[in-house]
């Protein structure tokens, strides 16, 4: 009964508070053993509340060992016996590169080494891998590989053919161009890229590695020979690390770098220098557009001098973690979110880097909280500047905070990429190993003065990407000039041409109709039928839309010849038939159908009781256009972009409970007399897809039962 | 669909008891019970300063009372309502605060609670989880919200996703009489009807000590743990001996057992369910190793002649499930449009009498049992899933040490194995098969 689990426990603290009342008790002496025990765990134990974390614990990072073979490959090794398993992560320190009109080769160049080499297919190198179960992977700074460790040997073999003969195919290039140009696309709609490019371009500027923007037309100049290139001169043992991790003595670890990698012949690699770009000397401030966007993606963001392992680097996290760091408590969060609502969630970040380091704020934010969203983080930056953090915050930050590092360095890769810091920022030794001591050491006095040092909301660049109308104005406030600029996708500004005097949007619609073949032709049409084929998510899809007078519609999506999806509009009401069964359509969006359905209802706005009204003049993809909000009869707005050249509308952005939904049209191509998109682009959200009509017919009749419900 | 796919994958393993993997360095652990039962499990780390505090209950949804499913999942989401000394919605605070993280899952065999802590914080741990099994709230307030959560959960996750309810569909024409007719999530209606004093029963009954391995994983100092261990759980009353465990033997199936599914699904699906014997049986490594075979990988049988050669599929998976009692072996597919499902079978159905008949080549072996050693062996390389595996393996098999050893019980898997297995189970007269097929094709 008196366990010896209960005896551990008296003597890891042997306070007996019970005693008095025990002799009071005058039982016999087994029974008062008895009772003590009982007694002593409920009073030594006090459950109500949690008990104290005991000493910041110190970290055991394996000191790796380290030499060079040589042609110049420093190599690490960091044994660590756990599992059988051994890591091989190749990495190169070479300056960054200004890509210029060819942005995008060398992360390509990076991603084509595993695509093929002298001997192999991408398939062989694939099978290779797999047979044992190991990984490889690639990119435009190094190598890694990782394998059990009895197949280490045919794991370098793999890797370093993929390093010594890469072969850079042509058909794997132009499946990695068609890739990338997919996904800028999408970007091209997506606020945080467009906030991206604007923040590259203009704080680092187009000399700077860091200001260069990716876009179709850089993506496609690249060259087979440019990714040779790169790669003939970068690959080299000289200014390359490798980093070996796992279950290997450094013995054996010296036997394989030389059988390896001693043959790699050392080149003189070129080094680059940037010259630092200048800091604002007062806010800019800066939007950009997001047709349909209920939001505003708004940051302040500036460049700061903050190199890796710099003595400032653990205090300013912990700053920055104070004022909008991931947790729940950061102010940022607790202001913009928990208190005022504005937002789901905002945060701030700041970055060293070797080069130029930056501080980032941000948050999406209701579009008419834009500027009052700004205020407050410029509210909260300044108080981090001006009042010292209560060490109960301080206190819980540091605990996240060792936690998170303490967690990441069960991770062998975690403790390589120390080794490499250690190296490559030329850190003391035990920097890694002392950091928790200096995290916990960190005072309020500290975050102040990190605060007051890299906390510069008045040399900031202050941007918001989103509904420029409703929310440029607002914004004058932050500029002490009252200056806002606009940019594009591009980092390009972007320069309002003035509308030629008295354009009136009933001007505009006239011009399309002319455009489009005149009254008299669109009044000809009765009904049309048009049918297209589009790619959705690597699955061809085929799809008709049939039109009739007044106001019939309807659109089928096929996939390999089945019906996958119908919509029916039959001028009154409307249904939806798909997979997941048939539903009529009630409500806005039958009013929506209602008001799409009708043939060419600009020919009768007026009568149809739509309201117009000219936004400006813009830009889309380099065409200058005329902008319009076209108001439906049942209130529902989109905006809409015709061509100055040509009249014919060009794009078009309403708003869906999927988000904003952006139309182009291209290629129009008559038929009876009649205008007609021959291409159509649509991206909603992250999604596009791109529609070729194949035919296009007028005035052929079309079945009463294509209408029925 | 690709990613629908996977969903579906994990969703079916959300049991997240992952397998028992060994290997070859060998991971020490000591390990010895309290007075009350509680066994522990401390096993030293000392490479990284965290620590995982974890207690596997041995109770999971097949020791459910079969009118009141769902349980043992629901005790899950209560146990982080609080205690008598952690206020309602503070559990996680405690651990954020520490700098650490948590979580729970639950399978049809165990219930499983964690956190990893940074190891100055291993107090707190053992705080937390001694709190949880001493006096967890199981009170009305937390029930009523927590029915609210779980009824939701179950909508999210099985009514409303496509395939959701594919375990269920599968589990409950599989078996008869054992308890694995029923699945984790259980029956919303069961736990609508359910009195708070029949989840502060089942508490009292599982919730104990003696049904309990409590496992302290990393930077640890081992005297030093057994003493708290001590003082947080020496006190904890032991609980009834008469835990409910199902010892039913399912009866053999039988014969095929075929069916048809409508869903809200676009694309049809095709399953064969194998009924297989217990983790842990010889036969089981041995269909482990043939579901892998089957479908691991691109170059696998399933998927390189499915879905490359012959394109009749989009994606294929199989399985075993990985439980404590005899279950299933899945095999999956998705028809490409176009496919007849029927097709598709008979050329899924063609694969496995290829093994059957034929010894797999020793290139096919080799490169199987490579496959197998990594995956195993890296699944060991994190401490919490050490922990959760030296839990899995004393919970199950009464054997921790098997951590150690189980890798050689795959190696030991022969080629003829593969092809007896495949003769024994991988029979029509032992599967369930069903077809799900979007509801538009239904009537």
């Amino acid at each position: 009964m008196a366990s010896l689990e209960v005896l551990n426990l008296k003597n890891t603290s042997g306070r007996l508070p019970i005693v008095t009342k025990t002799i009071r008790m005058k039982k016999s002496v087994l029974f008062l053993l008895a009772l003590l025990v009982a007694f002593n765990i409920n009073a030594q134990l006090d459950r109500s509340t949690p008990p104290k974390p005991g000493p910041a614990p110190k970290v055991n990072i394996g000191q790796p060992a380290s030499f060079m073979l040589k042609n110049g490959l420093r190599v690490f090794v960091v044994e660590n016996n756990k599992v059988p398993v051994v890591s091989y992560s190749l990495s190169l320190d070479i300056d960054p590169i200004l890509e210029g009109d060819k942005v995008g080769y060398t992360s390509l160049a990076g991603d084509l080494m595993t695509s093929g080499t002298a001997s192999k297919t991408k398939a062989e190198i694939d099978e290779a891998i797999d047979f044992i179960g190991g990984t490889l992977r690639s990119n435009n700074k190094g190598l890694y590989a990782s394998s059990l460790k009895k197949h280490s040997t045919e794991l370098l073999d793999v890797m370093t053919d993929v390093l010594y003969n890469p072969s850079f195919p042509d058909e794997e290039l132009a499946k990695a161009q068609k890739q990338l140009l997919t996904s800028l696309k999408s970007q091209k709609d997506d606020p945080k890229a467009i906030a991206n490019n604007i923040k590259n371009v203009l704080r680092y500027g187009n000399n700077h590695p860091y200001g260069e923007v990716l876009s179709d037309e850089t993506v496609n100049n690249i060259k087979v020979e440019d990714l040779k290139e790169y790669y003939n001169t970068y690959f080299r043992p000289n200014v390359a690390y490798l980093i070996i991790v796992g279950d290997i003595s450094v013995k054996e670890a010296k036997k394989q770098a030389k059988k390896y990698f001693a043959d790699w012949e050392a080149k003189e690699v070129p080094s680059h220098n940037y010259a630092t770009p200048a800091l604002f000397d007062q806010p800019r401030v800066v939007v950009a557009n997001k047709d349909g966007s209920t939001q505003s993606t708004i940051s302040l963001s500036y460049n700061i001098d903050l190199k890796p392992g710099h003595p400032d680097a653990i205090k300013a996290r912990v700053m920055n973690q104070v004022l909008g760091g991931g947790s729940f408590s950061a102010r940022l969060f607790q202001n913009l979110r928990e208190d005022k609502g504005f937002t789901y969630g905002a945060y701030s970040s700041l970055q060293s880097d070797e080069l130029i380091g930056s501080f980032n704020a941000g948050a999406n934010v209701r579009t008419s909280v834009t500027d009052s969203a700004f205020t407050e983080i410029i509210y909260e930056m300044e108080r981090m500047r001006t009042e010292l953090v209560p060490e109960e915050d301080l206190q819980m930050i540091k605990n996240a905070l060792t936690g998170s590092f303490s967690r990441s360095l069960e991770d062998p890769a975690t403790v390589a990429r120390f080794a490499l810091n250690i190296q490559k920022y030329n850190l003391p030794e035990d920097y890694y190993v002392t950091y928790l001591e200096r995290l916990n050491a960190v005072t309020p006095a500290d975050v102040k003065a990190m605060a007051e040092k890299y906390i510069t909301p008045d040399r900031a660049l202050i941007l918001a990407v989103g509904d420029v109308p409703n929310m440029k104005n607002a914004l004058t406030q932050f500029a002490r000039d009252g200056k806002v600029e606009m940019y594009d996708f591009y980092g390009n500004i972007v320069k309002a041409l003035p509308l030629p005097a008295g354009l009136t949007a009933e001007k505009v619609i006239d011009r399309y109709i002319a455009a489009l073949g005149g009254a008299d032709a669109l009044a000809a049409v009765t009904d049309y039928t048009m049918e297209g084929s589009m790619n959705v998510q690597g699955m061809p899809l085929s799809m008709k839309m049939y039109s009739r007078r007044p106001n019939h519609q309807c659109v089928e999506t096929y996939m390999q010849g089945n019906l996958m999806s119908k919509q029916v509009f039959n001028g009154e009401a409307a249904k939806v038939v798909s997979p997941m069964g048939e539903q009529m359509i009630e409500g806005e969006m039958l009013e929506s159908m209602k008001a799409e359905s009708v043939l060419f209802p600009e020919t009768k706005f007026a009568e149809l009781g739509y309201q117009l009204e000219l936004l400006g003049a813009d830009n889309v993809d380099g065409q200058d256009v005329v902008k319009m909000k076209v108001t439906s009869p049942a209130g529902q707005d989109k905006t809409v972009y015709y061509s100055r050249e040509s009249g014919l509308k060009v794009k078009e952005v309403s708003t869906s409970p999927q988000g904003s939904v952006a139309t182009t049209y291209n290629e129009y191509i008559t038929v009876k007399g009649v205008k007609f998109p021959n291409k159509l682009s649509q991206s909603v959200g992250p999604q596009s897809f791109d529609i070729t009509y194949e035919s296009i017919a007028v005035n052929e009749g079309i079945e009463d039962s294509i209408f029925a419900l | 669909m690709k990613n629908q796919f996977l969903l579906l994958a994990f969703m079916l393993f959300f049991a997240g008891i992952g397998l028992t993997k060994a290997q070859s360095n060998k991971i020490s652990f000591e390990e010895y019970d309290l007075d009350n039962g509680l066994h522990v499990i401390l096993h030293q780390d000392r490479s990284t300063p965290i620590v995982t505090v974890s207690v596997m209950y041995h109770v999971g949804s097949k020791n459910e009372n079969p009118e009141r499913t769902g349980f043992a999942h629901f005790f899950e989401h209560l146990m982080f309502e609080g205690t008598q000394n952690i206020p309602r919605g503070e559990y996680s605070n405690f651990v954020e605060r520490a700098g650490g993280t948590l979580n729970a899952n639950t399978s049809n065999d165990r219930t499983y609670y964690y956190e990893i802590l940074p190891s100055n914080q291993l107090e707190m741990g053992l705080w937390l989880e001694s709190e949880r099994m001493l006096h967890a709230k199981v009170d009305s307030i937390g029930i009523q919200t927590q029915k609210k959560v779980v009824i939701e959960e179950k909508k999210q996750t099985v009514d409303s996703r496509p395939y959701g309810t594919l375990l269920q569909e599968t589990m409950s024409r599989a078996f008869t009489e054992h308890p694995y007719r029923w699945t984790v999530i259980g029956d919303p209606d069961h736990i609508r009807a359910a009195k708070d004093e029949e989840f502060q029963h089942f508490y009292e009954e599982f919730y104990v000590p003696n049904n309990a391995a409590l496992v302290i994983a990393g930077d640890i100092e081992l005297e030093e743990t057994k003493a708290l261990v001590s003082k947080y759980f020496a006190d904890i009353p032991k609980g009834n001996d008469n835990i409910y465990r199902p010892t039913m033997t399912e009866p053999p199936l039988g014969g095929e057992v075929r069916d048809t599914i409508f869903d809200n699904i676009q694309l049809p699906l095709i399953l064969h369910a194998y009924r297989t014997p217990a983790m842990g049986t010889d036969d089981y490594y041995a269909l482990d190793m043939l579901s892998t075979l089957l479908s691991g990988g691109q170059s696998s049988r399933l998927y390189k002649s499915l879905v490359d050669e012959q394109q009749k599929a989009l994606e294929v998976s199989s399985f075993a499930l990985p439980f404590q009692d005899p279950s299933v072996a899945i095999a999956i597919a998705l028809p490409n449009m176009g496919v007849d499902c029927a097709d598709l079978e008979s050329a899924m159905d063609e694969q496995v009498n290829r093994v059957r008949k034929e010894l797999i080549s020793e290139r096919e072996y080799q490169k199987l049992l490579n496959q197998f050693e990594n995956t195993f062996v890296k699944s060991n390389i994190k401490l919490a899933s050490r922990a959760e595996n030296l839990a899995t393996n004393y919970t199950y098999f009464g054997n921790t040490n098997l951590i150690n050893t189980e890798l050689d019980k795959y190696l030991a898997v022969t080629r003829e194995d593969i092809r007896r297995v495949a003769n024994k189970y991988f029979v029509n007269d032992n599967r369930v098969v069903l077809y799900y097929l979007p509801k538009s094709q239904q009537n």
